[in-house]
């Protein structure tokens, strides 16, 4: 039983979260022995930085002007991300859980005991009872080696991983459209657009490094739409603002598509020779008339026939979006109806003129590549594709039975923990009771665990349920490759080892596998070793790496796959010269109703929740709550809410308010600003426990990628004081 | 030009009455050092460079400001009355407790420093502690306000004489004599301290090595050390070394002090005249934060002293500035905007110019 | 300076408010934990204008004319600096003084201290931190062919604060062909008699959400009230 025996407060004095405030040796700390050209550890920008070192600890860092993709420029994050180094939080050796809080343990003790549970759970319940969880934080070696290690070593389907909550619905959309899950074009094409819509995107607070590019193009002429409930900072200046309802968005994408077939701004041409489909979309959105759309979404109707104006007849363009309309039940069908739009104007594959999604994510690309998923093997195979199937297992020296099916992904994992299906858990750089919606229910399952293992750096929220927690490392004291959210494969240096007693994650794994009787499987020595596997198991697949080499990226600052061969020098742009990547190599559109969230407004709940980001912080803020000054640029989560909706409710700025769903509830003070719909609350969800905006979230899915439903759900708000 | 004769007259005041002062207090020249008579002349060509200095400084409409203030309100309850007010028949000096609190807490603790650095104010009190004991002996045994003479016949008892006043007298042998005449070179050995941790700041700092240049600070630095120096080259040549060389040293020494003194009112040392003028912003910010209160006239929020926005106006109308917007509805002064309202006001009028 | 080609160009309407800058401020080797550069919202309330501001370095500075204690000093290459430490008296007349709002007195070391452009860089060659990280070329550090090339706006460093015309080192992005920035007050000030909120104008560019948006009474008055388009509302196709 996997429940907490000390009070949360006394977890926070022994483990933090601490806001560090000052370099490790202070303001004076003196001349770095080195400076490392590395990247940045949070979102999937992957900027480049250098950081100093001196005495093996991260000591401050230095802009890398160099590095072509943001050219020194960095967020407040990547400024103050040096500070996670040489942090007072920072684990320095196994833990075991004991009767007051853990006890330190050595590595035999920890090694031991976790194996042991594992054997004896599966032994007990079957292969399958024991699950793994992943992060999309972490090098595409470790995203590699974690789908091995479960399906050789623990030989259980259930894998899945924290890039679950985050842009599957994307990636499951493109697949569907063009046959492959990447960017479609370099950021470089940003600033060649004409005209930009970015949708479900707070670019400049999720993304910052891209509002360059967006000026840039800006700079250059270029009109930006921006479509979202709230005025984000891109959102202030831009030339059209869409403020949509949410839970609206297909049928917003849908209304315009109807106002451009209207006035003939499709590329039939392109249409004809490139796609399929397009008639049972142009019968689709007949129905969607100005009139209809502005009632579903809440846009004007001028606005959308603005918007079809702006967009359909532009000479180039760029649509880009995030989690806004991919957080949902239907975040499939949203990213879909919005790649209509793209392939009804035929502007796509060209210079300036593609589509992209903002993967959230350290490595949220590169950690949805290698087999880190339920459905997915290297290279971006699938596990139900029999050839798939027979390549891996043959690459990997096992029999094909003995490969494990598709297993359950992320929620469906916890969803199954708490019906005590599944048993064990080892999870890495995950901390789901912070971010799966539902918190409540996620606390419940993980105290129904018998045996919960965790690796990481610091004891996030969850690994406080742990039984073992393992000392793993920090993006600095490891290295590898990452592949950012333009597809570009880049290298991370070590600048640090892992200090006292903690450990490189890989090694770990590979221990834990050899201690499991399957380390023939994982002998590597160093990560440059399994980088070289992940390629040659990549070669042929959908996602090809085979012709990297560790030289080839830090000579090239990054080489874009597909990158099929060592001669090759990657691919920036897809699809051009309209070769998509389906096996006929054309497009596919899909026509997909409307259709309301999984739980909408009524009498009892009226009003519209929704969460999301601040710039200050990143995903469950594991790292980011125990930085000292992006601590205090945003110290705690806020209810934005319109003037209008706070005189309805007798609300004034900064009063007490608690915010109620059916799933939880929770008091916060409230922002009254002119800057969100009247009907829509928001709360970012970046912290625990009390302050958690996720025990008010939706944990239904998408039928499709089994995303949650972060961005709607229905809530009642009432004064506390 | 008014200023410049007023500093005038107050550099050739200072000289007279430092001449007077050595006159007087060396009893008609009878107790007067000929041979100190170079310290004496520099001395002079210091007081008058400090009194042309400090009155051309004070006249300044800013400092001339405060310690304008600084004298009123030194008569003045915090709290009560707004400056123009009739003084009392007979003044009350209420500021003198805020005066000799800011006194001790500025000058002789320097708690100022402490604040900005343990190890910055532990340099600064080596130096100004040495420097001060130093001249605290120097001066008067140059002007002859004090001389040792034997006590009678015995020459192992000699006695103090200041101003012509016996004030003590102690044996050559006791611990007394000892700190008596070494006194110089305890001040050297403090003063060597500061300099070595100045010195160190200086070379290793990251801030201090980008903005220091050398004239403001690095030449003080390399004078004091010259004068300290030759003043214990002087104690070694007559105490190790029967007084070779002493000749010599008593030049280079009187050079080097001469030099410093000179220094001092056009230079980054002259602060130590300056920092008189903190001692009227105590008294000044004590009466303004309990005197009315500037409100921004655009977000309403206390900002400052109504006392100092006012000032500051005539301040910046006597140097030249005119921040006044006039139109059709009236008049403002940019002095009763609020910092934070000013920043705002750059964004909104630069995003109005480009429609953003 | 060795770099005296680049030049500091400040554009506050591209600023997203992210504080990259302010953070970055405090990493500068003269700084030392303290940020100088200020970055505050507007009127957060109205809408998510923010403005950045560095120190202008003006050609004639206020605060150093307005310092009792001659401790602002601007050096050959016109870098105005944050007050000597000997002789700070910490009287705050820069801080009230100064047009663009910009030193900072810090009370606990009874200093003032100020945007100094990075002096410990730019000395040396580098760009400014706050220019160097800006993730949105609101803060931009370079030469004034490339800013020409690169921006529709043109660089002034020219403001008329009324009847005080002010000459600063840093440029300040503005519409094309503009000799001087326009600096109007009384337009945002309240007056007696003035029907509508000053603030307002802080939205400068973007509208209220709920001034562009359609929607509808969403507090039902009461429980039979039907609610709007939810998912028995009968108004999607």
């Amino acid at each position: 039983m996997a429940t907490l025996t000390i009070p949360e407060e006394k977890y926070i004095e022994l483990y933090g979260p601490t806001p560090a405030h000052t370099p490790s040796g202070g303001w004076d700390n003196g001349e770095p022995d080195k400076l490392v050209k590395t990247h940045c550890c949070f979102c999937g920008v992957q900027c480049g930085i250098q950081l100093k070192v001196k005495d093996n600890k991260v000591t401050g860092f230095e802009p890398w002007e160099e590095f072509p993709v943001n050219q020194g420029k960095l967020c407040p994050k990547g400024v103050k991300r040096y500070l996670q180094n040489d942090h007072p939080d920072r684990l320095l050796t196994p833990l075991i859980r004991s009767e007051d809080g853990f006890r330190a343990a050595g590595w035999y003790e920890a090694m031991h005991k976790t194996a042991a549970a594992i054997k004896d759970i599966q032994a007990k319940h079957g292969k399958d009872a024991f699950a793994f969880l992943g992060g999309a934080s972490m090098t595409n070696e470790k995203a590699y080696l974690n789908g091995k290690f479960a399906r050789i070593a623990l030989q259980t389907a259930n894998i899945d991983y924290n890039g679950r909550l985050c842009m599957v619905s994307a990636g499951a959309a493109n697949r569907m459209a063009f046959g492959v899950d990447r960017a479609a074009n370099p950021w470089s094409d940003i600033p060649l657009a004409k005209v930009i819509i970015l949708t479900g995107t707070n670019l400049a607070e999720c993304f910052p490094i891209l509002t360059d590019y967006v000026w840039r193009a800006r700079d250059a002429g270029a009109k930006i739409i921006v479509i979202d409930p709230r005025i984000t900072p891109i959102a202030r200046t831009a030339d059209l603002f869409l403020p949509v309802r949410p839970g609206r968005d297909s049928a917003l994408a849908n209304g315009i598509l109807h106002v451009m077939i209207e006035r003939g701004w499709t590329d039939e041409k392109f249409i004809a020779e490139h796609t399929h489909d397009f008639d049972k979309v142009r019968e689709l959105v007949k129905r969607y008339t100005p009139e209809v759309t502005e009632k579903i979404t809440g846009v004007p109707a001028a606005s959308i026939i603005k918007a079809a104006e702006m967009w359909g007849p532009a000479e180039t363009s760029m649509l880009l979006h995030a989690r806004g309309i991919e957080h949902h039940t239907k975040g499939v069908e949203n990213v879909l109806t919005y790649i209509n739009l793209v392939l009804a104007t035929g502007r796509i594959g060209k210079p300036g003129s593609g589509y992209g999604t903002i993967t959230g994510q350290g490595n949220g690309q590169g950690g949805r590549e290698h087999g880190q998923r339920c459905n997915q093997l290297p290279g971006g195979r699938d596990i139900n594709k029999p050839e798939h199937r027979e390549f891996i297992a043959d690459f990997w020296g096992i029999p094909e039975p003995e490969l494990p099916k598709q297993g359950l992904t992320a929620c469906e994992i916890i969803d199954a923990i708490e019906r005590g299906e599944i048993k064990g858990l080892l999870s890495i750089s995950f901390n789901p009771l912070v971010s799966i919606p539902d918190s409540n229910r996620t606390r419940a399952a993980l105290e129904k665990l018998e045996f919960f293992g965790c690796i990481d750096f610091f004891l996030s929220e969850t690994a406080r349920y742990a039984d073992v927690v393992l000392a793993g490392s920090l993006q600095e004291e490891d290295e590898g490759t990452v592949t950012t959210g333009e597809g570009r494969c880049v290298r991370l240096r070590n600048s640090v080892s892992p200090p006292e007693n903690a450990r490189v994650d890989w090694k770990i794994i590979c221990e834990l596998a050899e201690l499991l009787g399957k380390e023939k499987f994982f002998t590597y020595k160093n990560a440059g070793e399994i980088f070289t596997e992940l390629t040659a198991a990549s070669k042929g697949g959908p996602i090809d790496y085979s012709g990297m080499t560790y030289e080839k990226i830090e000579q090239n600052m990054g080489v874009f796959w597909p990158c099929p061969t060592p001669e090759h020098p990657g691919t920036p742009r897809l699809f051009e010269g309209g070769k998509f990547h389906h096996p006929d190599g054309k497009a596919k559109f899909h026509a997909y109703e409307y259709r309301p969230p999984a739980e909408d407004v009524d009498p009892e709940f009226p009003i519209f929740f929704t969460s999301g980001r601040v710039v200050s912080q990143y995903l469950s803020g594991t790292q980011t709550r125990r930085i000292g000054g992006l601590v205090d640029q945003y110290p705690e989560p806020l209810c934005e809410m319109h003037p209008l909706l706070a005189e309805r409710l007798g609300i004034k700025d900064r009063d007490v308010v608690r915010v109620v769903t059916r799933r939880g509830d929770i008091t916060l003070p409230a922002q009254v600003v002119k800057t969100i719909r009247p009907d829509t609350v928001f709360i970012p969800y970046h912290w625990a426990g009390k302050k958690a905006a996720n025990q008010l979230t939706n944990r239904a899915l998408d039928p499709i990628s089994k995303i949650p439903e972060y961005k709607v759900c229905a809530c009642r708000v009432e004064k506390v004081r | 030009m008014r200023s410049r004769s007023a500093a005038l007259i107050a550099g050739a005041a200072l000289v007279l009455a430092t001449l007077a002062a050595i006159a007087i207090g060396s009893g008609g020249m009878r107790h007067f050092d000929p041979a100190l008579t170079g310290y004496a002349l520099g001395s002079l060509m210091a007081a008058f460079a400090v009194g042309y200095r400090f009155t051309v400084w004070a006249q300044r409409p800013p400092s001339r400001m405060y310690f304008k203030r600084g004298l009123q309100l030194l008569f003045r309850r915090a709290g009560k009355s707004a400056p123009t007010e009739k003084p009392a028949p007979i003044p009350v000096p209420h500021g003198a407790g805020t005066l000799g609190f800011a006194l001790a807490r500025n000058f002789v603790a320097q708690e100022f420093i402490r604040r900005r650095g343990l190890v910055r104010w532990m340099m600064h009190l080596c130096l100004s502690g040495g420097c001060t004991l130093a001249f605290a002996i120097t001066f008067p045994l140059v002007f002859g306000w004090i001389h040792f003479e034997p006590l009678g016949g015995d020459a192992e008892m000699y006695r103090v004489v200041a101003l012509g006043v016996n004030v003590d007298s102690f044996s050559v042998h006791s611990v007394k004599a000892f700190v008596m005449f070494n006194l110089l070179n305890i001040s050297a050995v403090l003063v060597l301290i500061g300099l070595v941790m100045a010195a160190w700041r200086r070379l290793t700092d990251a801030g201090e090595r980008a903005t220091q240049t050398f004239t403001e600070d690095i030449v003080p630095l390399l004078l004091i050390f010259a004068v300290t120096a030759t003043g214990l080259a002087l104690t070694v040549s007559y105490k190790f070394l029967a007084g070779r060389g002493h000749g010599l040293w008593a030049i280079v020494h009187m050079v080097a002090v001469v030099s410093l003194l000179l220094y001092i009112p056009f230079s980054k040392l002259f602060h130590m005249f300056q920092r008189t003028c903190s001692l009227c912003v105590s008294r000044y910010k004590k009466v303004g934060a309990t005197g009315p209160r500037a409100h921004c006239i655009r977000c309403g929020e206390d900002f400052a002293s109504q006392m100092h926005v006012d000032d500051l106006k005539t301040v910046l109308d006597e140097l030249g500035f005119n921040y006044r917007f006039s139109g059709a509805q009236g008049e403002v002064h940019y002095q009763d905007v609020c910092p934070a309202c000013r920043r705002g006001l750059l964004a909104l009028n630069q995003g109005r110019t480009i429609g953003r | 300076m060795t770099n005296g080609d680049l030049e500091f160009f400040l554009d506050p309407s591209r600023c997203i408010g992210c504080q990259a800058c302010v953070q970055a401020c405090a990493e500068c080797g003269t700084h030392r934990g303290q940020a100088m550069i200020h970055l505050e919202y507007v009127h957060r309330p109205t809408g998510v204008q923010t403005a950045p501001v560095v120190c202008m370095h003006c050609e004639d500075p206020t605060c150093a004319r307005v310092c009792p204690a001659d401790a602002i000093k601007q050096d050959d290459h016109g870098i105005v600096h944050s007050a000597a430490k000997p002789r700070c008296v910490a009287c705050s007349n820069c801080v009230i003084a100064c047009p663009f709002g910009v030193p900072k007195m810090k009370t606990e070391l009874d200093l003032m201290m100020k945007c100094d452009m990075c002096y410990d860089r730019t000395s040396v060659g580098k760009k400014p931190m706050c220019a160097t990280v800006c993730p949105s070329g609101a803060l931009y550090y370079g030469r004034r062919e490339d800013i020409a090339a690169m921006r529709r706006e043109t660089p002034v460093n020219e403001f008329q604060f009324g009847r005080q015309t002010v000459r600063t080192k840093v440029n300040m992005m503005t519409a094309p062909d503009m000799r001087a920035l326009p600096f109007e007050v009384l337009d945002f000030l309240p007056w007696e008699g003035k029907d509508f909120d000053p603030f307002e104008l802080t939205r400068a560019g973007a509208p209220d959400v709920a001034a562009s948006a359609v929607w509808e009474d969403f507090l039902p008055a009461s429980e039979e009230a039907p609610a709007r388009c939810g998912s028995h509302c009968q108004c999607h196709p």
